[in-house]
C-alpha cells in the first residue's frame, strides 16, 4: 500500500515541481488578475500555493491511472472467499461437494 | 495477512500482495578505499551545500535565488526570468555529464554524490554512533519498548531532526537571504511560507534519509530505471567475478582451495551484509545496485584475511569478465563512439554556454506600442508613432543610456530627456515617439530598429526591432 501511495504521490510531485518552475518563470504571479484584482499579494505564497495546486492535479491524474489499472479479472472477481459466498451462489463452495 | 486472505489450496488467491513487504536493512559498517571516497565526497558536497549561502559577494549573498524579487544572483552575475535559457543550458549540461559518467563508470553519481546517498550516510553515522553497530541495532529493533530503547531511539530522532532542520533551513537560505532568515529563525519570527518550506524540507530529509533509504532508489528514482540504456559492455560496474569466485563455499584458511576444487568466494555473506539496498551482488548486475562499492571494500577485507588476491568483487567491465580483454585493457576501452559523442556534445554545449555568458549584455529592452492609435499626423504633416520602451538595467552599477532609431530616412526620436539613467537592477519605462516625413515612407508598415547604448560603457548596447505604421 505504501508503495502504491508512492506511485501516486511521487511522479505528481516531480511534475508539480517542474510545472511550478515553468509557470512562475513565464508569468509573474503578482500580475495575475482575477476580475481586475491581483489574485495573490505575495510571490512566495503564490509559488507555494501554485506548487500544491499542480501537485493536487498530478495526484488526481496518478490516482486515476492506478484506479483504471485494475484488470477486468480483478473487477469481476467476487471479493468474498468461496466459503462465505451467499446461499445459492453458483460459485459458492462450502466444501460439501468435495470427497 | 489474515487466514481468509491466504491463498487456499487449489484456489486462486483472493487478493495478491502487490509488493514485497520491506524488511528494514541494518547494514554492517565497512572500511576501505571506496568507503573513504564516499566519506570524502559527503564532506565536500555538504561543505558546499551548508556553506555556500553564507558566502558574501560585494555586500550581498554570493549565491541567492531570490524568488520573492524574481532575481537570481550567482557571484558577479544577476539573472532574470528572461534568462531562463541559461537554466535550460545548465540542465542539458548536467544531463550530458551524467550520461558520460554513467557510460564510463556506471552509477558513480548514486554511489558517492546523490543527496539520497549522502544524507543516508550521514544519518547512518548518527545511528551507529547512538545505537551501536548493525548487530546492536538489530537487537534493538527486536527488543520490546523499554526505557533503554526509548532513550536510544529518542536521542537518535532528536539528532536526526536537528540535522534535517539545519538542512531545510539551508535549503530555504538559497531562496531568501539567509542572514535575515537566521535572525527570524532564532527569534521565532519566520514568515509562514519560509517556515513551511523549512519544515517541509526537513521532514522530507528526515523521512528519506532516516526511513525510506534504499526504497527511494528502488521505487522512486527514475535514473535507476533507465541506467541500463546508458551501460554497454565496456562500462565499469561493480562486478562479482564468477570465474574466480565459483564454486563458492566455506573452508579453513589452511585448505588449498584450488586442490579442493573451490573458488575464492568463502560464502561469508559480508557483501550482502554491507549492501545498503540488501541485494546479493553475486547474482549479477541488478537495477537495485547503486554502485556504492561497499561490497568491494567488504570482500577485499575478507580476501586479505584469507590471504587470497583482492578483486573477487571489483570495478570491471562485462567484456573483461567474458575474457575479451584483461583488466589492464579497460583504460583503452574508455574511448569508444558512445563516450566520444558525449564528450564532443558536452564540450560544444559548454563552450557555447560560456561564450554566451561571457558576452552577455546586462541590458534588456522591450518595446510596447501605444495601443490607442497606430499612428497619427502632427500639425506639421509628419507621421508620428508612439512607443513605450521598457528598459531593465541588469548590471549592478548605475548606467546612462541614449536612444536612437533607424530604418527610415530622417527618422526623428523624441524623448523627454536626451539621456535616461537606470539604477542597478532597475526597470524603467520610457515613452518615445518616432516622427517621419510621409514622403520617406514606403508601404503601410516599415521595420525600424531602436538602438540603446550606454554612454558610460561602450560594451553595453542592444538593438530591438519594431514596426512603424504609416497612416
Amino acid at each position: 500500500m505504501l508503495q502504491r501511495l508512492i506511485h501516486i504521490l511521487w511522479p505528481s510531485f516531480l511534475v508539480a515541481g517542474v510545472a511550478d518552475i515553468l509557470f512562475t518563470t513565464l508569468f509573474d504571479p503578482l500580475e495575475i488578475l482575477y476580475r481586475g484584482e491581483p489574485l495573490i499579494e505575495q510571490r512566495l505564497a503564490a509559488y507555494t500555493v501554485g506548487f500544491f495546486v499542480f501537485w493536487l492535479l498530478g495526484i488526481a491524474s496518478s490516482a486515476m491511472t492506478c484506479y483504471f489499472q485494475r484488470s477486468a479479472d480483478e473487477i469481476n472477481r467476487c471479493p468474498l472467499p468461496p466459503r462465505k459466498r451467499p446461499e445459492g451462489c453458483p460459485k459458492r463452495d462450502d466444501g460439501s461437494n468435495c470427497c | 495477512m489474515t487466514d481468509e486472505n491466504k491463498p487456499a489450496s487449489a484456489e486462486t488467491p483472493i487478493e495478491q500482495q502487490l509488493y514485497a513487504i520491506r524488511q528494514t536493512i541494518q547494514t554492517r559498517a565497512v572500511h576501505g578505499v571506496f568507503a573513504n571516497w564516499r566519506v570524502a565526497l559527503v564532506l565536500i558536497t555538504q561543505l558546499v551545500y551548508y556553506g555556500l549561502p553564507w558566502l558574501q559577494w560585494e555586500n550581498r549573498q554570493a549565491v541567492l535565488f531570490d524568488l520573492a524579487a524574481r532575481k537570481f544572483y550567482i557571484f558577479g552575475l544577476v539573472f532574470w526570468p528572461q534568462d531562463f535559457v541559461y537554466l535550460t543550458g545548465l540542465l542539458i549540461l548536467a544531463a550530458l555529464s551524467l550520461f558520460l559518467f554513467t557510460a564510463v563508470a556506471g552509477r558513480l553519481w548514486c554511489g558517492y554524490a546523490c543527496p539520497q546517498t549522502v544524507y543516508t550516510e550521514i544519518f547512518m553515522w548518527v545511528e551507529s554512533w547512538l545505537e551501536g553497530d548493525h548487530v546492536a541495532r538489530k537487537k534493538l529493533d527486536a527488543s520490546p519498548w523499554n526505557a533503554n530503547k526509548l532513550k536510544k531511539r529518542g536521542l537518535k530522532h532528536v539528532a536526526w531532526f536537528a540535522l534535517a532542520l539545519w538542512t531545510g533551513f539551508t535549503f530555504v537560505g538559497y531562496f531568501t537571504p539567509i542572514k535575515e532568515l537566521a535572525v527570524e529563525f532564532v527569534s521565532f519570527g519566520l514568515g509562514p511560507w519560509e517556515a513551511f518550506w523549512i519544515f517541509f524540507y526537513a521532514f522530507a530529509t528526515w523521512g528519506n534519509a532516516g526511513f525510506m533509504r534504499e526504497q527511494v532508489c528502488k521505487y522512486m528514482c527514475p535514473y535507476a530505471r533507465f541506467q541500463s540504456v546508458m551501460f554497454d559492455s565496456d562500462t565499469l560496474t561493480v562486478t562479482y567475478d564468477n570465474s574466480i569466485g565459483e564454486p563458492r563455499g566455506p573452508r579453513s584458511k589452511k585448505t588449498d582451495y584450488k586442490a579442493a576444487g573451490l573458488g575464492t568466494c568463502v560464502d561469508c555473506n559480508v557483501c550482502v551484509q554491507v549492501c545498503p539496498t540488501g541485494i546479493d551482488i553475486r547474482n549479477g548486475l541488478q537495477y537495485e545496485c547503486i554502485g556504492c562499492a561497499a561490497c568491494i571494500d567488504g570482500c577485499d577485507q575478507i580476501m586479505d584475511k584469507m590471504g587470497y588476491p583482492r578483486g573477487l568483487i571489483r570495478y570491471t567491465t562485462e567484456n573483461v569478465v567474458k575474457g575479451k580483454y584483461p583488466d589492464s585493457g579497460i583504460l583503452k576501452h574508455i574511448l569508444r563512439p558512445r563516450t566520444i559523442i558525449y564528450t564532443v556534445l558536452l564540450t560544444a554545449i559548454a563552450s557555447a554556454f560560456l561564450y554566451s555568458l561571457a558576452t552577455r549584455v546586462p541590458l534588456r529592452v522591450d518595446v510596447v506600442r501605444d495601443r490607442v492609435a497606430l499612428s497619427k499626423e502632427t500639425d506639421e504633416g509628419m507621421i508620428e508613432n508612439v512607443y513605450r520602451l521598457q528598459l531593465i538595467n541588469k548590471d549592478d552599477q548605475t548606467h546612462r543610456y541614449t536612444i536612437q532609431a533607424e530604418g527610415i530616412n530622417g527618422l526623428q526620436v523624441v524623448t523627454a530627456s536626451r539621456e535616461v539613467s537606470a539604477a542597478p537592477l532597475q526597470t524603467i519605462d520610457i515613452p518615445v515617439s518616432l516622427i517621419a516625413d510621409p514622403v520617406d515612407l514606403k508601404g503601410r508598415s516599415i521595420e525600424v530598429t531602436f538602438n540603446i547604448r550606454s554612454t558610460d560603457d561602450p560594451g553595453i548596447h542592444t538593438e530591438v526591432g519594431t514596426k512603424f505604421f504609416n497612416r
